[in-house]
């Protein structure tokens, strides 16, 4: 490890440390404070929260457990089944996500992509039609079948020949992260309707993928600018040694860029595992996650805080485990030296 | 055991309820198949059947569905999947599953005040025939107003009531005692009880409290409240007079010296009140009267069983509860001018004062969706008959966590259910004296029940009092605005068809 | 400097067609298999097929419907074609002083603050114009934005500064934005250059500062209802003490509007930390150290060799929070329920509670309107920032 590099080699000066121990000190002061307020809270009892503020345990409240014992043992299954539906789903598809969205980004930084408007429109034709068509009562799966055939059509014997402008890779990557702009409320309902169609409501599937096809954006676009730091050199050496684009990048891109991989993992992760809106109307009994608990909470009685607050709790629990193991690899000077030497 | 541990208890509890989950984890691993064990009991009515009911999540409403469903199978051998989701997206997610052509669910347990758009276009099962060839039901033992206005609509019965909801006024016993007042009759009277003890210490805290407390904020229960002020005002001839619109040309009744009475009145409950209202949910205003912060509060039924909750009660046998207060004047709805009550004006007038008791919300209450499987409609009706029955309803209410209030006239006599429950015996005499009487008005107020009732008042109405108390609109304004959005929404979805379904809500013919 | 702009090869026919970047000479050519030349497709369409089925069904979908009504019917729903009613109820109609907001009379400072403004905004984008070739598409592009930023900006100075005048929810959704999303920014760069730094117990902070983000959205913003809350709140001693015993911030629209961006900025801190920390420690060395030979201080080392490198990150992040800010929802739906009146409301939870109540066409039409705002910043952004401090690279 003594190839490990230092981001300013001097270190701080003493007041520069005392300087920066304060601000970090008083952002972890903000930062922990509620979330100790949320630990406290857990552990009152209704009228402790309703009094007014109190603020030590023992010491101005008796700490209770009825929160936890309504959640973990009243609940019971009913807080179980949403926390396995919440780790499987999050899990596997951000695991999807970031090897769909490395392949992608891996592609956009390392080819030339030059799609033609005309094809794109024509594309968009053909899905209008293949919805009308379903709209009148074909079956969907014809009408797919259709529309792909027709476009397959049009572009070997037309589209071929066709000008006009064409879209590149900072186009491509704009679209993709466009798919984030419209806000939830105007896509639930499609989305609904269109795994309704599937017959794949209320599984754990339909979340997978609908948060893949949600976050891919998100990591493509974060991604993006770690592989670009990787120096072209080594995958230049790397194909001269015989490694086809594949071997490139699973052995050098996708190690290179660790730290970015694990903050986009992270990140595309806690979307996942925080996501309600999607969760609410794709699931209905079996496939319901724990976010549809905590704003369950909220009902004809006010909030609970303090069922609120044990769910919250028992849901940041993991995540901080995976942010104290997966902190490390964030280290990317380490890693960068260590090729290097 | 008491709920408060000393810290060894503390501890040891932590541990027991550490390995009570581990253990419950793994024994879901062990026996992944519980239900094929089970062996068809011959002759059981519904063996086989299941019955997917959704409600939100509790504990209320959906806890008694979920403790009575074993009941209920080793009675008929019907399973009943009580679906729960969240209470903020219930209405949409009961109608995404009925518009899609999904139905999933079978039966709906919900507040009817969404009963029009479920209804309208045909989603729902008229219950009418089965209600009448169900004698364990004691459907006459249901209270009138629930029964003839709340469970139908257009002359037919769609729904079992399962919990009475109408809005009541909760003082403080002890304070009103001290000082020798009575409980509000009028609106007057409460603001006048309101100011007469705002910003003095009602609980011994030394910090100065509030006369008044209602959840006014944005986009959660203030229209409710609001209206509760405003139906006195607006409506004096019965139920079938309506409190929202002239039933003859749906005319809103949003623009007259009544309305601006009672937004002043509403505007200025705030004076009394907390510095945050505007941002007080139920959850607020109930934590701060039953922990003896406020004087008055303006509330559901749920008071009344929160009170003597020793988990969230600082006041118990201290709450009195009454009919909504009145006024001495009403809406002649031919000027728009308010005129003194008399006969002719208020027939149901108490003391020369017209209430109107309003069943905001309506009450929770079951459902069956028409498209679901003949055989599963039965066992689903079944279901909901059990759950209303007395034997079962007339032990529910009296508990806090069902989140049911009462609606039938037998869990009113009954005196010592709740006294069990907890509630010494002159508090549960007051309690249920003022439902009784709350009910007994021939004058309640339904609430608005017509396609678009959420656009009427979660969104214009909701919005239009939040900018008139956060004072963005003046009295004038308010009312002008509200009553050109009410307007365009029902030009929106046609002013005749909205006209009958106003009329059917209210049954008239 | 280091990077990979695409360099554009030899074109060869065929739409998805996709060259390596770099004439890279094969060793084993003639062992290349089919799948590796097509590798440019393989690696990108499965992205782009799960976006393209999952995203293009809603775009239509809710387009169609912002140009429709909505209704129930027996068996299904209906949906009545109306054209732009919709929109003509947000520009025009009935909801304008909610969507737009109240035009006030701009005194004299309003005129002050909008001429400032606006000079200073076109005079950025004249200097962007002449850094490029002129023709006419950039000449357009830039007349454009600038013709909408100062509608914009009048907009803004219209409702916000001049009296009498109130913000609508598009105005206020750019103040939790650009508010937002600057102040964001600012904390998040400044913690990790921190944590950047070799201090003794650095690796505590990284992971602390991180948590806010690790929860779930509804329960920040209920943890936030908890500690703003004026009466049982754990500041509300305090403001007892100095005296604000009988106000609340509830009631005063900025005081609201304050207390929502705070619950915003600590969320969202933790993802411009994490990104923009993993951004500096990825500087590749030399450069500093030949700075530091050459006798540079800290500040200029800072300015100019860190900046520049993690600019295209610092540049994405800010993209993506600014497109994701726009749909900042759960904040003000759960802190204030959009109160008091509609000064907290922004237009996701404007084209939420219309929606909850079933007026799904103005509901959409809400959205579209967002869509377009998002897509014109997004792309104004990219144009005019982003593309510049990515490929200077």
């Amino acid at each position: 490890m003594a190839l490990r590099w230092r981001t300013s080699p001097t270190g701080p000066s003493p007041l520069g440390a005392i300087l920066s121990y304060a601000i970090l000190g008083f952002w972890t002061f903000v930062v922990l404070f509620p979330l100790y307020w949320l630990v406290i809270t857990a552990f009152k009892l209704p009228v402790h929260v309703n009094e007014g503020p109190t603020y030590i345990p023992f010491v101005d409240f008796a700490p209770s457990l009825h929160a936890w014992r309504y959640i973990l043992i009243d609940l019971g299954n009913d807080t179980l089944r949403p926390y396995l539906n919440t780790v499987i789903v999050g899990v596997t598809s951000s695991i999807l996500t970031l090897i769909f969205g490395a392949a992608a980004t891996y592609g956009l930084s390392r080819f030339t992509y030059r799609v033609r408007l005309a094809t794109v429109l024509v594309f968009l034709g053909f899905v209008v039609l293949a919805a009308l068509g379903i709209q009148l009562g074909a079956p969907w799966q014809l009408a797919v079948a259709g529309g792909l055939g027709a476009f397959a059509l049009a572009r070997g014997a037309v589209l071929r020949r066709v000008g006009g402008p064409r879209l590149g890779n900072a186009d491509i990557a704009f679209w993709m992260i466009s798919q984030r702009m419209l806000p939830p409320v105007a896509i639930v309902i499609p989305i609904y309707i269109l795994f309704q169609r599937l017959g794949m409501l209320d599984t754990r599937t339909a979340l997978v993928v609908a948060y893949i096809a949600a976050n891919l954006p998100i990591a493509v676009w974060l991604l993006r600018d770690y592989f670009r730091t990787i120096p072209l050199e080594l995958e230049e050496s790397a194909a001269i040694d015989g490694a086809n684009r594949y071997q490139i990048l699973w052995r050098i891109v996708l190690p290179l860029s660790l730290p970015g991989l694990v903050a986009t993992f992270l990140f595309i992760f806690v979307l996942a595992w925080n996501e309600y809106l999607l969760a609410l109307f794709l699931s209905s009994a079996k496939a319901q996650t724990m976010p549809l608990l905590v704003a369950a909470q909220n009902a004809t009685r006010g909030p609970q805080w303090w069922y609120m607050s044990v769910l919250i709790l028992l849901m940041i629990g993991p995540v901080i485990v995976l942010a104290i193991v997966l902190e490390r690899y964030i280290a990317r000077g380490l890693l960068l030296g260590a090729v290097r030497g | 055991m008491t709920r408060v541990l000393s810290r060894r208890h503390f501890l040891g509890t932590v541990v027991a309820a550490g390995s009570a989950l581990l253990a419950a984890c793994r024994r879901e691993q062990a026996t992944p198949t519980v239900p094929a064990a089970r062996t068809p009991a011959a002759g059981l009515q519904f063996e086989g059947v299941e019955v997917n009911v959704i409600t939100f999540t509790g504990p209320q409403i959906a806890e008694p569905l979920q403790r009575r469903a074993p009941d209920f199978q080793k009675l008929t051998g019907a399973k009943i999947n009580v679906i729960t989701v969240p209470f903020a997206d219930l209405y949409q997610k009961i109608l995404t599953d009925f518009t899609t052509g999904t139905n999933s669910y079978h039966v709906i347990v919900f507040a009817p005040q969404w009963m029009a758009d479920y209804v309208e276009p045909g989603y729902l099962e008229d219950l009418t025939p089965r209600i009448e060839a169900d004698p364990a039901l004691q459907w006459d033992d249901i209270a009138p107003f629930f029964r003839n206005f709340s469970a139908t609509y257009g002359g037919k019965i769609y729904t079992i009531p399962l919990d009475g909801d109408f809005q009541m006024v909760y003082y403080r016993t002890d304070l009103l005692e001290a000082e020798g007042l009575k409980p509000p009759e009028t609106w007057e009277d409460y603001l006048a009880i309101a100011q007469h003890f705002h910003g003095k210490d009602l609980n011994g805290d030394g910090v100065p409290d509030f006369g008044s407390g209602i959840a006014k904020r944005r986009g959660a229960q203030s229209y409710w409240m609001f209206w509760s002020i405003a139906a006195s005002f607006l409506q004096s001839q019965g139920t079938q007079q309506g409190a929202f619109f002239d039933v003859d040309t749906l005319e809103p009744l949003t623009n007259n010296e009544a309305f601006a009475r009672a937004l002043e009145i509403y505007k200025e409950t705030g004076k009394y009140g907390p510095p945050d209202e505007l941002n007080w949910d139920v959850g607020d205003s109930r934590a701060a009267f039953v922990t003896g912060r406020c004087a008055l509060t303006l509330d559901w039924g749920d008071i009344g069983t929160l009170a003597i909750d020793p988990e969230q009660s600082k006041v118990k046998d201290k709450v009195g509860a009454i009919i909504l207060p009145g006024t001495k004047e009403v809406l002649d709805r031919k000027t728009g001018k308010l005129v003194t009550c008399d006969a002719n004006t208020c027939p149901h007038a108490i003391n020369g004062v017209n209430h109107a008791p309003y069943a905001a919300f309506g009450g929770w209450s079951g459902a069956i969706n028409k498209n679901a499987p003949a055989k599963v409609k039965d066992a689903g009706y079944a279901f909901l008959s059990y759950m209303s029955q007395p034997a079962q309803a007339n032990v529910d209410v009296t508990i806090g966590k069902t989140g049911f209030n009462p609606y039938r006239i037998s869990q009113f006599e009954n005196i010592d259910l709740w006294v069990k429950a907890g509630m010494s015996e002159a508090a549960a005499r007051n309690y249920l004296g003022a439902i009784k009487e709350s009910l007994n008005s021939p004058n309640m107020v339904l609430d608005l029940r017509i396609p678009g009732a959420q656009r009427y008042q979660g969104v214009v109405l909701d919005t239009v009092l939040s900018r008139y108390l956060a004072g963005e609109l003046t009295t004038k304004q308010a009312m002008e605005e509200l009553t050109r959005g009410w307007n365009e929404i029902t030009n929106e979805l046609g002013r005749d068809q909205q006209k009958q379904a106003y009329r059917s809500s209210l049954s008239i013919r | 400097m280091r990077g990979l702009p695409p360099v554009t090869t030899p074109q060869r026919r065929g739409d998805a067609v996709a060259a390596p970047a770099r004439r890279i000479p094969w060793s084993r050519a003639a062992l290349v298999s089919w799948a590796d030349r097509q590798a440019g497709a393989v690696l990108v369409l499965p992205a782009i097929l799960v976006i393209l089925v999952l995203s293009i069904f809603p775009l239509l979908f809710s387009l169609y419907l912002s140009l429709s009504r909505f209704q129930p019917v027996s068996g299904g729903f209906r949906i009545h074609f109306v054209g732009l009613l919709n929109y003509r109820k947000l520009f025009l109609g009935s909801e304008r002083e909610h969507f737009l907001g109240r035009l006030g009379e701009s005194g004299l400072i309003g005129w002050l603050a909008f001429v400032v403004l606006a000079a200073i905004g076109l005079v950025l984008l004249w200097r962007s114009l002449r850094t490029g070739p002129l023709n006419i598409f950039r000449l357009a592009g830039h007349s454009v934005v600038a013709l909408a930023s100062l509608l914009a900006l009048w907009l803004a100075v219209r409702t916000i500064v001049a009296s009498g005048g109130r913000p609508g929810t598009l105005v206020v959704t750019w103040v939790y934005v650009f508010g937002g999303v600057a102040l964001q920014f600012l904390v998040g760069l400044l913690l990790a250059s921190l944590c950047a730094q070799q201090l003794p117990g650095r690796r505590f902070f990284r992971v602390v500062f991180l948590l806010p983000m690790m929860i779930t959205p509804v329960g920040v913003a209920y943890t936030f209802r908890m500690l703003t809350d004026t009466g049982k709140g754990p500041f509300a001693p305090i403001a007892h003490w100095l005296g604000y015993a009988n106000v609340s911030w509830v009631n005063d629209p900025w005081g609201a509007r304050v207390a929502v961006m705070i619950g915003d900025l600590w969320q969202w801190t933790p993802f411009m930390f994490i990104v923009l920390l993993a951004a500096l420690e990825s500087q590749s060395p030399e450069p500093i150290e030949a700075a530091i030979v050459d006798g540079a201080n800290r500040w200029q080392i800072f300015w100019h060799i860190t900046v520049p490198q993690i600019a295209p990150v610092a540049s994405t992040v800010i993209l993506i929070r600014l497109i994701e800010a726009f749909k900042i929802f759960d904040m003000p739906n759960v802190l204030t329920g959009g109160g008091p009146g509609t000064a907290t409301e922004s237009l996701t939870l404007h084209a939420y509670v219309l929606w909850r109540s079933l007026d799904y066409g103005t509901s959409a039409a809400v959205a579209y309107s967002l869509l377009f705002v998002v897509t014109f910043v997004g792309i104004a952004y990219v144009r005019l920032v982003h593309r510049r401090l990515t490929e200077a690279l």
